[in-house]
């Protein structure tokens, strides 16, 4: 299980404002790019996070992942029998993170980064070649495991790209748009992995921008915008809060009203 | 730290570097291939022009020389021993030439259409009547230069074999009259020795290229490579400690460097048993020439080689690190690459020595300790230091990177940190805060332009040079400045002070003053030379000159124009970057180590870092340049009027106190930097009370 409370994250940007004379600088400003979300995930459950770019799903799952230091706020990873785990490699070895930013290492072949990787999470060398067979079977990888990665198609690599989460079986899979840019096929497949995994009892949290993958998948979505959550709950049930039929239009609906604050809200501001 | 991790990390780094061409090129095919092709070409090259020069026949022309015929035979049979042959040409054997003009125009005629290659005019003197040969050529034109070199050569015979000629004729023993002085050089060092020396010269310097050349391509690849292809942030997802991730980075890279110095050596080595063996075989002058002398200084230079090439993929890493990608790194290290280079020439400096002081200097140290050992010098305990701070700067610079690393701003970031002035001024944004990358770049020129061109003015010039040296500090720091459009009221913080803040920066320099020199005594204790070399070197600038002009060269120049380098640009940055205790610390450490002195670099220190305080609390820099003024020129009028005070005030000048008096002045010290504390702190609580 993983739960996070009041999570935030706080970044500089560089932003353009007016001066006492008028003149247009550089503002060096701080801006939460997460902003106190509290997101929870349990066994055999799948989450979706639906945003607009710079919602900060990325930002989100990063500190999720324990790549990212939270600037406030609690991440709870919990074991089979509900041991809260401390240790942020620990808990690196329950997660099996994937985005479009994790790229793979050209040079070697996808059985040299599953053998080296496995050396990382410490698995002893018999059960790293078990494993790597295993895993080629499930992904279908015969063919090209010994192939240097530089030298695969674009749906290879997105596989090879999962069977780097699977060698240290996690329990936890975070995947940060991992359907974005693939064919039907191979986003397919990586539905169906998904759907398996579920099965399995295995936790997974994955933000998209395909509604219709959402809908069809997830047991649970929340939806964010600058970098808050603005709403949350089982697919059915958000489409039934915004009297719409599909997960779009909910979407879509959701942001309206979020823009319809933001406006009141400014409103205020200037009263 | 987890060994196992760091094993499969490093075996990774070393297959992802080693299967990358472009370190493969740079490790194996450049020294393998290309040194002993570049010797080979060289030699062949050296070989060619010697015999082109020696095999070429040239045509020459005399004019008015006294006995044309009996110079020519001369030349004639003085050029066969050379080798060379000449040509005399007769004017009117040239054809296509006007019939209406003198010899001397026909003949600069021929020579500008390469008719013939020189021509001699003789002429009197005329005072003493001694014939006067003129050799006319065109420089630009290597034959006629070397036609006319070979003439003077012969010219220089020619009038040794009057000379004799007339001696012999007056009745006196040429040999006597000629050569009353006789010497011979007698050598006392041996072959060994002297080949050594020239050993020592070259190797440093092509060593240091190569681990250099060996670190920076794995370097660049393990960090920017890493983040430009997105593996980074793969591997972060893995349960690895960034001290890991650092350490066997450091440890592929250094293996890399290591193997590409080694593959250096082998390649020189190759070239020298070549170059030895047809040496041997040609002459009989190396005959009791035994190479296995060099055996013990080879083993201790390869390891030395090891432990710099540790502290080469140290620096490098640790430069690129803040790049994001292949080409900005790129960027980065080219400098420290340069700063290195001329660093390694100072084995070939005169004078500059393996000591005490030199061998805590990183570079220098290894160029200086090869020198040594190849003039068969073995110091254990230098060796050891140069070998140890090797080590010790590596481990700091891994130690400060894992630090570093951990920055999301490096790992995520949007290059930010980076140097601003490769780009071109108008693409640069407004008001923008220097980076990380711009204070490596500007304080490296500081540094070496005021290595260079400070010390040059300052002995050409004396104080006018010191204040131009000051000018120029505070000149390339603007301009750099003003070239990235940084934010200069964040950055240099020019606003008007506040008489309160002045006041308490007043309090806190006397009792900062007072601790300084207590540190600078303490220090003065154990390393009494570095003390000495820091008075003198000023003091020897001030005989007879006008107290108002040696403070103005000594206490306001330094105090407005290293304000400006150093809490201006260099605080301002790191204030705006970094928490503000490091960039206090940060400030004063490298304010320390700019005035190059080991004594001064605490005491020093403590100013710069205080300083810095004081600007931060008061946001103005006139308020730590009023201290840099007070500080300065309160120890240069103590120094200048020391008579007057050794009179009346002796404490002042005291060089050394009892325990007792330390301690009160130390108390005293302490006491009136606290106080500075609370009225900066006091001030500060107000203004936000105010607010």
């Amino acid at each position: 299980m993983i739960k996070a409370s009041g999570l935030c994250k706080k970044f500089r940007r560089i932003q353009n404002a007016e001066n006492e004379k008028k003149k247009i600088i550089n503002k060096n400003v701080e801006f939460y790019a997460v902003d106190h979300v509290d997101i929870e995930a349990g066994k055999g459950e799948i989450v979706g996070i639906l945003g607009p770019n710079g919602a900060g799903k990325t930002t989100l799952l990063r500190m999720l992942g324990c790549l990212m230091e939270p600037t406030e706020g609690e991440i709870i990873i919990t074991d089979d029998y509900d041991n809260i785990i401390n240790d942020t490699s620990d808990k690196k070895r329950r997660i099996g993170y994937l985005s479009g930013n994790t790229k793979l290492y050209h040079r070697f072949s996808i059985r040299e980064m599953l053998k080296m990787m496995g050396d990382i999470y410490g698995l002893p060398g018999e059960v790293i070649k078990e494993r790597i067979d295993n895993i080629c079977e499930i992904l279908k990888m015969e063919d090209f495991i010994d192939n240097r990665i530089e030298r695969l198609s674009t749906g290879q690599t997105q596989r090879a790209n999962i069977s780097r989460c699977l060698i240290h079986m996690p329990d936890i899979y975070i995947f940060d748009e991992p359907t974005l840019g693939l064919d039907i096929i191979s986003s397919q497949s990586i539905i169906e992995f998904m759907k398996s995994e579920k099965e399995k009892g295995k936790t997974i949290l994955y933000s998209t921008h395909y509604m219709e993958e959402a809908q069809y998948l997830c047991d649970r979505i929340v939806m964010m915008n600058h970098g808050k959550i603005t709403a949350t709950g089982s697919p059915a049930s958000l489409m039934e809060e915004t009297c719409t039929n599909n997960l779009r239009d909910a979407f879509l609906a959701v942001s309206e009203m979020g823009i319809k604050e933001d406006e009141i809200k400014g409103d205020e501001d200037e009263q | 730290m987890n060994s196992k991790v760091i094993k499969s990390l490093y075996k990774k780094e070393i297959l992802d570097v080693l299967r990358d061409k472009k370190t493969l090129l740079m490790m194996i095919v450049v020294p393998l291939v290309l040194y002993p092709l570049l010797f080979l070409c060289s030699m062949y090259l050296a070989s060619s022009i010697m015999s082109e020069s020696t095999a070429h026949s040239y045509s020459i022309c005399c004019e008015g020389v006294d006995d044309p015929k009996a110079m020519e035979n001369f030349i004639f049979e003085k050029s066969a021993d050379y080798n060379y042959e000449f040509c005399f040409i007769d004017s009117l054997s040239m054809n296509g030439l006007p019939e209406d003009i003198s010899n001397e125009e026909k003949y600069t005629l021929a020579l500008q259409n390469r008719l013939i290659d020189a021509y001699i005019i003789q002429t009197t003197d005329d005072t003493d009547f001694r014939a006067v040969y003129e050799i006319y050529f065109y420089s630009s034109d290597s034959q006629s230069n070397t036609a006319a070199s070979m003439i003077s050569d012969m010219l220089k015979e020619y009038g040794e074999y009057v000379r004799v000629k007339n001696v012999s004729a007056a009745g006196l023993d040429p040999e006597r009259i000629l050569d009353s002085v006789k010497y011979t050089f007698k050598d006392l060092s041996t072959h060994e020795e002297t080949v050594g020396s020239l050993f020592g010269y070259i190797i440093p310097f092509l060593l240091i290229a190569s681990v250099l050349m060996g670190a920076m391509y794995p370097a660049i690849d393990v960090t920017a490579g890493e983040k430009e292809r997105g593996t980074l942030e793969t591997l972060l997802t893995l349960p690895v400690k960034n001290i890991e991730l650092i350490f066997s980075k450091f440890l592929a890279t250094a293996t890399v460097a290591s193997g590409a110095a080694f593959l250096n050596v082998l390649s020189m080595g190759i070239i020298g048993g070549y170059f030895y063996g047809s040496m041997s075989a040609a002459t009989d002058t190396l005959k009791d020439f035994s190479i296995g002398v060099y055996v013990p200084a080879i083993l201790i230079t390869l390891v030395a080689a090891c432990l710099f090439a540790m502290f080469c993929s140290a620096l490098c890493l640790f430069v690129c690190i803040f790049a994001k990608s292949f080409k900005e790194a790129q960027n980065y290290t080219t400098p420290v690459m340069v700063v290195m280079m001329l660093a390694g020439m100072a084995g070939m400096l005169p004078g500059l020595e393996l000591n005490e002081k030199t061998v805590w200097i990183p570079v220098v140290n290894v160029a200086l300790l090869i020198v040594k050992l190849f003039s068969f010098k073995f110091e254990a305990a230098l060796i050891l230091e140069v070998l140890v701070a090797n080590l010790a700067y590596s481990l700091i610079f891994v130690v400060i990177m894992a630090r570093t690393f951990k920055s999301e701003g490096i790992l995520f970031g949007d290059g930010s940190e980076g140097i601003h002035i490769i780009e071109s001024r108008k693409d640069m944004k407004e008001n923008q805060i220097p980076g990380i990358g711009d204070l490596i770049l500007l304080f490296s020129v500081l540094l070496i332009v005021l290595m260079m061109a400070g010390s040059l003015l300052t002995i050409k010039f004396g104080l006018v040079g010191v204040i131009l040296q000051q000018l120029l500090i505070a000149a390339i720091t603007l301009l750099y400045g003003w070239y990235i459009k940084t934010d200069f009221k964040k950055v240099f913080a020019f606003n008007k002070p506040q008489i309160k803040n002045i006041l308490a920066g007043t309090v806190m320099w006397a009792g900062a003053y007072i601790i300084m020199n207590i540190v600078a005594l303490f220090l003065a204790m154990f390393f009494p030379e570095s003390a000495d070399a820091a008075d003198s070197m000023v003091m020897s600038l001030l005989d007879n000159s006008n107290i108002v002009f040696i403070l103005i060269a000594t206490a306001l120049m330094p105090a407005v124009c290293e304000e400006i380098a150093f809490r201006g640009f260099l605080f301002g940055t790191l204030k705006n970057r970094y928490k503000i205790v490091s960039a206090i610390l940060i400030t004063g450490i490298i304010f320390g180590a700019y005035h190059m002195n080991f004594v001064k670099l605490f005491a020093v220190g403590i100013l710069g870092a205080i300083n810095a305080y004081c600007l931060y609390k008061s946001d103005s820099i006139f308020v730590p340049m009023w201290m840099h003024l007070l500080n300065n020129s309160f120890a240069m009028i103590l120094a200048v009027k020391s008579d007057w005070f050794e009179q009346y005030i002796p404490f002042l000048t005291a060089e050394h106190y009892s325990v007792p008096q330390m301690l009160i002045l130390a108390v005293c010290g302490i006491v009136l930097t606290a106080a500075g504390f609370i009225l900066f702190e006091y001030i500060g609580r107000k203004k936000n009370k105010a607010k």
